[in-house]
């Protein structure tokens, strides 16, 4: 089948792509567990809240920088022209995502400093399952490539 | 869509739930690593469960839409990639199940610490860096950055 064929060329940025979505969605994942567990667990939500953030920084940012940073390098090659409408559902994801993910980290922040109480911590996994989903359409339209 | 597109998003789901979850269980055990209350290590590691859960549900469904794929796609169930993924993966959940069942018996010993007063132990710390564990979990994880390395580029297809 054709559709599985592609040149060597492409491998690498699209590994790397495919590694930081990875990371985006586990570390975006533990943020709403740690942050949901919060909430049921109030005498930990202070701990629980600051390894949320801590997985913002070092989990979310990284994993969704290598994942933007490879998409673009694997477009440059495959689609050096004109983009199909498929990758357009990437594009509303991870650039339209970046602003929730903004949003995200700074409610993080401000629930770690918080110790994990109030509105804003019920706020940060509400707000990552939003963009979990949002990432389930994004490689929905990746692998099954509407339109295409 | 195809019956290729619906198995590649169904295998894709799987690879995505699989080392997803590895990325939580690493991240709830790095935080485990920082705390030396009895009562945050058994909680942390309960956590852990749900990425277990989405490990397995991602391990059944990238091996049972992947082989699909490779019929679906014309691959040989003989390629040398193939088999080796599927060699890999087995490796994969062995070697996490090994480094699971010891975080479990860690985080049993918590919980009989948190009982009791909860105050930090030397022993729970030392349990809790155990190389052993960490080199099977964190193995684990590398090897399922092989696998995702050897779907992409195919060798020998």
């Amino acid at each position: 089948m054709l559709a599985v064929i592609r040149p060597d060329s492409w491998n690498l940025p699209l590994f790397l792509h495919v590694l930081g979505a990875t990371v985006l969605f586990g570390a975006t994942a533990t943020v709403a567990i740690v942050g949901f567990a919060g909430r049921a667990r109030t005498e930990h939500a202070a701990m629980l809240a600051r390894v949320g953030f801590r997985t913002f920084l070092f989990g979310i940012v990284p994993g969704w920088i290598l994942m933007y940073a490879a998409a673009a390098w694997v477009l440059d090659k495959e689609f050096p022209e004109d983009t199909p409408g498929w990758v357009d559902y990437g594009f509303v994801v991870s650039e339209g995502g970046a602003v929730l993910l903004l949003v995200l980290g700074v409610l993080a922040w401000l629930a770690a400093r918080r110790k994990g109480t109030g509105r804003i911590a019920v706020a940060v996994p509400v707000l990552a399952s939003i963009y979990l989903v949002a990432l389930g359409v994004a490689w929905w339209a990746m692998s099954a490539k509407p339109g295409a | 869509m195809t019956t290729y597109e619906w198995l590649l998003f169904l295998h894709v789901t799987g690879a995505f739930l699989l080392l997803g979850g590895g990325v939580v269980a690493a991240s709830l055990n790095i935080a485990a690593l920082r705390r030396d209350r009895p009562s945050e290590i058994v909680l942390l590691f309960g956590l852990i469960r749900i990425a277990v859960v989405s490990i397995m549900i991602g391990t059944l469904f990238a091996f049972v839409f992947g082989l699909w794929l490779v019929h679906e796609a014309g691959y040989g169930y003989g390629d040398g990639w193939v088999i080796t993924a599927i060699v890999l993966l087995i490796v994969a959940n062995a070697m996490g199940g090994i480094g699971g069942r010891r975080d479990e018996a860690t985080a049993k010993f918590a919980a009989e610490l948190a009982a009791q007063g909860d105050a930090p132990s030397t022993e729970l710390r030392s349990r809790v860096r155990d190389p052993v564990s960490l080199a099977l979990s964190y193995g684990s994880g590398l090897v399922l950055v092989a696998i995702l390395a050897i779907m992409i580029w195919k060798p020998g297809a």
